[in-house]
């Protein structure tokens, strides 16, 4: 191995870790999202998020210990977001390509930090319980 | 080196480098003792020896090169002296930026929105081919793009045909086209459950992470790892190989590309389902299959035709970096959907 060969294997290393970094699910922009799109009518807690080549918004601020009701809308979707996984509630669906799915979430589960992905992982978003 | 020497027949022991697989070591043998001058040829895998008996004339040097050209179009040179491992590391210089750039161009097309291209929820066969083309380079690109590159690298590395790739194909396009009409008929669904989803895709991500290790040809001890298959076995497969290449296993492959977990192939066997009839539901996944085919087509003819050119070492090191890149990313993709990992990523 020469200098040259351990300079562009080096840069290769760094410029590889930047891209995922890039792609990589980013704790300080998602604190900037911020904007809540739960809604309570009626006791009830109302989530609603979009799934087409990915999910919108990616997170959500919502109320801990409330009854709450995730609608995942699709319109057209085909890619791996319709394939909805959410680990924490053991909930696996192939959601049809356009269309509503209501995923009830009990007060008892409505805590923490709720991750949900496609199930190729590409995708995700998350609700936090507060 | 002369070994014994028994009128006009002689046994050399050569130095054979490229073989890695039971079946080299078998194909060799035969293609040598085909040529009616020479006796036996007996390939010994651990030492990487050709011992050869037969009636030759000239310097050892000179046979070696004559014999050479026999199993050259295979990947093999036969040499009088031991070659030093060629690790090649110079093809790094080249190799790692284009990854690097390949990878990270990868990366910014999962954000660019193709799938909004996608409107409506009815499915023409328009649509279905369109969909494909979009599966072949978005998300399902890390997982069975990166499994057909791995794979048909790997088969040009040791000596597979145009007509190894071309029976993967068919046998997707035709798996494709029988699974998607049983789906269409049964009105079930043949896509697997998350647990067997999960399993599959660290399966894949491992298989796809020694294929892109041997892909670099930089160490030795994932040889190890290598899926051989018995030497009898090999043996049997090689008789069949020499003329007529593998036959099953590259159809059974591309068949099995309908269950990996690809979200877009996933769907659309759901739509499949939905239509409720054999013919609609092969029609619109074979249509499918065919959109993925451009991208599929040019990730494997692309590496067999660039396995013969002379900066082969360049393309197999970039494609194993970027196989690489993919197992790892596919890896922690299936251990965050268990919920046993935070998601790495976010597109």
């Amino acid at each position: 191995m020469d200098t040259k060969t351990i300079i562009s294997l080096t840069v290769s290393v760094v410029l590889i870790g930047w891209a995922f970094w890039f792609v990589s699910a980013k704790p300080s922009a998602d604190d900037g999202a911020r904007a809540s799109t739960a809604s309570i009518i009626d006791g009830t807690q109302f989530i609603d998020i979009a799934a087409k080549g990915g999910y919108t918004p990616r997170v959500v601020v919502a109320k801990a210990g409330v009854p709450t009701i995730l609608r995942v809308a699709t319109n057209g979707t085909f890619d791996c977001s319709a394939s909805l996984v959410i680990p924490k509630l053991s909930y696996q669906k192939f959601l049809n390509p356009s269309g509503i799915e209501d995923i009830a979430i009990s007060a008892e589960e409505a805590q923490g930090t709720l991750q949900g992905l496609c199930s190729m992982g590409m995708y995700g978003f998350k609700i936090r319980f507060e | 080196m002369v070994l014994t020497e028994d009128s006009n027949r002689k046994t050399y022991t050569f130095h054979v480098s490229g073989t890695h697989c039971a079946a080299c070591a078998v194909l060799i043998e035969q293609i040598l003792a085909e040529q009616a001058h020479i006796g036996s040829a007996k390939v010994s895998l651990s030492n990487r020896q050709v011992v050869v008996t037969g009636e030759f004339a000239g310097s050892p040097e000179e046979i070696a090169a004559e014999l050479t050209k026999l199993v050259q179009s295979h990947g093999y040179i036969i040499g009088v002296e031991k070659s030093a491992h060629q690790a090649g590391w110079g093809d790094f210089v080249y190799a790692a930026p284009i990854a690097l750039v390949i990878i990270a161009a990868f990366l910014v097309l999962q954000r660019a929105g193709l799938t909004s291209l996608i409107t409506g929820s009815n499915v023409s066969y328009g649509t279905a081919f369109l969909i494909g083309l979009i599966a072949s380079v978005s998300s399902c690109l890390a997982i069975v793009g990166g499994l057909v590159l791995s794979l048909s690298a790997s088969s040009a590395k040791e000596g597979g045909t145009w007509r190894t790739i071309a029976l993967f194909h068919a046998g997707r396009l035709g798996g494709f086209f029988v699974l998607g009409g049983a789906v269409g008929l049964l009105g079930n669904s043949l896509h697997l459950g998350l647990t067997a989803n999960i399993v599959l895709g660290v399966i894949v991500a491992l298989v796809m992470l020694v294929l892109g290790v041997n892909l670099l040809d930089v160490f030795h001890f994932t040889k190890r790892f290598q899926l051989t298959l018995p030497a009898a076995f090999s043996r049997h497969i090689a008789r069949g190989a020499k003329r007529h290449d593998h036959l099953l296993a590259p159809v059974l492959i591309g068949i099995g590309t309908f269950f990996l977990p690809c979200g877009f192939t996933q769907s659309m066997q759901l739509y499949a389902l939905s239509t409720g009839s054999f013919m609609t539901g092969a029609s619109i996944m074979l249509v499918f299959a065919l959109g993925t085919l451009p991208m599929l087509a040019l990730l494997s003819f692309g590496s067999l035709n660039i396995a013969h050119k002379s900066w082969k070492g360049i393309f197999f090191k970039t494609a194993g970096i970027i196989v690489i890149a993919l197992a790892l990313l596919n890896l922690a993709n299936a251990l965050a959907t268990a919920g046993i990992i935070n998601p790495f990523v976010n597109f």
